[in-house]
């Protein structure tokens, strides 16, 4: 039970982690990322190669995957300047695909469709709770930072610029900011984020493969912060820990309904989820922790 | 008189099979697991497997369940998601306390949940072709009963050579059996003086003619096909269209009854299948076919009636009901002579008895090497003629 616990507050944290990426982009800065679930391949990849065929400790392969993450998403912003709304929607969703189908063929770089297993924690698995306990330390102290440094920056007269393209990059650019930089600024920190959740998920499971990074990661995430409120750090961050708790009070859930099949139960799971943010979206529409106009210096 | 005794044996039995539980004085429930997927890409398959191993266990528990103690299942979804596999193996191990976790489908699903099943002492029984999942380390804690791909592919060679192939052209999805599928394919088509390309395709394309037009060019005698169910549909659909008048040769798996119902004749006619025998015709298949109500079961649903069998008497055998029972003793119910029973009924009243025996199941023998691959296994031959799976051989 336990440990069970422990394993959904790292895989929880890993999400939140993702979320932190989404609510920047996209809360924050109006990009609709649809192709979170390549950036955090990409950096669940970098790591992963580097640290199991490279010999490179782990901490250096987090660092390479938020890297990658960045550089990944500064070429991704650079190449979009013109597209906003669906259109970037549409562009970063065949991204994140591409990313998926490159993983799979290009075999000699990333292993193919078989994977990468075995990938290194940088301590032993064999510790049993205390390795759980420990990844959940890790994950749960880098969240923090990233949440914090998160609040900071939206707070800042850099997120005010950055919530002004949101609102209007036309308006922005009269104001004289600098749109594209912005843009291109927001996104690649916000892809950086992505990918160290991915070097993270890698590093804590042992094994990736091409078929983990479907859309449907992106889309649980885009509910999590969705629920949680998309412009704030905090929302996000507790969004994806109520998604999480809500995918597996499912499973239980699920099996006190009486007379249901395996088969339907699982539908069932899959149903809920959508009524629940129909429910939310009706009764609180802009998520559990709602935006706070700042209010101007008297 | 005949039924008396009959009953009188059965009675008796199970009085045995009580025994153990009256001695402990209480039976708590054993705990299984399946790990199939109930939607997503193996959303056809998976439904039909955590069945026949509920409809098993009910069985089982209609008599007393094994060891004294009924057998209680907990069904979860892999989402076909490795991710969402692992959550869910997850919550089988820590909340429900399974002893064994049956039926993994996707070779990725499967080597995700592999290390969770060996650290903490959980049988893991998988479905999954992929050559790389018993090279993992698992000490033992896993077996499959899909044969390897190395022997898969050898047989589609040699057979597409047997049917007077000269140019092959082999189409299939990126899968983690494609490339080993490819390679061993290879040395009995050349060694024939024939020749072997591939294509690689996007199965979730909704059409798939510009790689068809691909494949002709290349004027091949035979098209081999290696993917699933729905991208093969599509891909029938656009081989016909384009005018083909080759052979194409393909898994039964995917080529299946389902599939030649839903296409015309005229796509379907002629279609060579190649599979993994289920063990036609054998006391187990029989079973199989009566708890799906079908008779055309595929084989992920025999393989998986075989797991649940096998660990069931497992525990019997050993009499412990852990992954580590399991572990310890699966390869004394599975091989090495004795009775041949073809259910776990028949296996545990044998075990009561104090008999040796071994398995022979529904998808065939049923005995693994070290590693856990399977050390035999009949091939079935059969042929699309007039909208029906027609048999030519099993060998």
């Amino acid at each position: 039970m336990v440990s069970y616990l422990i394993f959904l507050l790292v895989v929880g944290g890993i999400y939140a982690l993702l979320a932190q990426s989404l609510c920047l982009a996209w809360g924050v800065t109006g990009l609709v990322n649809l192709g979170l679930a390549g950036f955090f391949a990409i950096g669940a990849y970098a790591s992963a190669t580097l640290t199991k065929w490279g010999g490179v400790p782990v901490p250096l392969g987090l660092v390479a995957a938020l890297v990658a993450g960045a550089v990944a998403g500064f070429v991704v912003c650079v190449s979009t300047l013109r597209l906003r709304d669906d259109y970037l929607a549409i562009v970063t969703l065949g991204f994140a695909e591409a990313v998926r189908v490159i993983a799979s063929n290009e075999i000699w770089l990333t292993g193919g469709t078989d994977g990468i297993s075995g990938i290194p924690a940088g301590m032993p698995r064999d510790w049993g709770q205390r390795f759980h306990i420990i990844s959940l330390v890790i994950v749960t102290i880098l969240l923090g930072l990233v949440w914090l440094a998160l609040r900071r920056l939206v707070a800042s007269p850099w997120g005010r610029a950055l919530r002004a393209v949101r609102e209007d990059q036309i308006v922005a650019a009269v104001a004289g900011k600098r749109v594209t930089r912005l843009k291109a600024e927001a996104f690649a920190i916000a892809c950086a984020i992505a990918a160290l959740a991915g070097a993270l998920y890698g590093h804590y499971t042992s094994y990736i493969a091409p078929e983990i990074f479907q859309p449907l990661i992106t889309i649980y995430v885009f509910l999590a912060v969705t629920a949680g409120g998309n412009g704030r750090p905090t929302g996000a961050a507790i969004g994806a820990y109520i998604l999480i708790a809500f995918l597996e009070a499912t499973r239980f859930a699920a099996e006190i309904v009486p007379g249901v099949s395996a088969v339907q139960a699982a539908a069932l799971r899959e149903a809920s989820v959508g009524i629940a943010l129909i429910l939310l979206l009706r009764f609180r529409q802009r998520g559990l922790f709602p935006e706070l106009n700042q209010k101007a210096p008297a | 008189m005949t039924i008396m005794t009959r009953r009188t044996a059965l009675i008796a039995s199970a009085s045995l099979l009580a025994m153990p539980s009256l001695a402990r004085a209480q039976g708590a429930p054993i705990h299984l697991g399946t790990l199939t997927p109930l939607t997503g890409a193996g959303g056809p398959y998976g439904p039909v497997m955590a069945n026949c191993v509920k409809s098993v266990i009910t069985e089982v528990n209609g008599v007393g369940g094994v060891l004294g103690r009924q057998v209680q299942l907990t069904s979860e979804d892999d989402q076909t998601n490795p991710e969402a596999g692992l959550r869910a193996a997850r919550k089988l191990i820590d909340i429900d306390r399974v002893a064994a976790i049956m039926g993994t489908w996707a070779s990725s699903v499967t080597t995700a949940v592999a290390p969770l099943c060996w650290e903490n002492k959980t049988f893991l029984t998988t479905v999954s072709g992929a050559d790389s999942i018993t090279a993992l380390p698992h000490n033992g804690w896993l077996i499959r009963t899909q044969p390897n791909t190395t022997l898969q592919g050898r047989k589609f060679g040699e057979y597409a050579v047997e049917l007077g192939g000269k140019k092959m052209f082999f189409m299939a999805p990126q899968t983690p059996f494609t490339q080993s599928q490819l390679a061993n394919m290879k040395p009995p088509i050349e060694a024939a003086g024939g020749s072997i390309e591939l294509l690689i395709y996007d199965a979730a394309k909704p059409s798939l003619r510009t790689e068809v037009d691909q494949a002709m060019r290349a004027r091949p005698d035979i098209i081999i096909l290696g993917g699933y169910t729905p991208d093969t549909t599509v891909l029938l659909r656009d081989i016909f269209r384009a005018g083909y008048r080759g052979k194409l040769l393909a898994y039964a798996y995917s080529v299946n009854q389902q599939m030649i119902g839903s296409l015309p004749h005229d796509v379907t006619e002629g279609i060579y299948t190649l599979a993994p025998s289920p063990a036609q015709g054998s006391g187990g298949f029989d079973r199989v076919k009566r708890i799906v109500g079908n008779d055309n079961p595929d084989p992920y649903t025999c393989q998986i009636y075989d797991q649940v069998n096998l660990v069931l008497m497992a525990m019997a055998v050993g009499n412990d009901a852990t992954g580590q029972g399991i572990h310890d003793n699966i390869r004394r119910v599975s091989q090495g002579g004795g009775d041949k029973v073809d259910n776990v009924m028949d296996g545990l009243r044998a075990i009561a008895a104090g008999k040796k025996v071994d398995y022979d199941g529904a998808s065939g023998p049923c005995d693994f090497t070290d590693a856990g691959d399977i050390t035999d296994c009949k091939f079935r031959y059969d042929q699309v003629r007039g909208g029906q799976q027609t048999l030519i051989r099993i060998a």
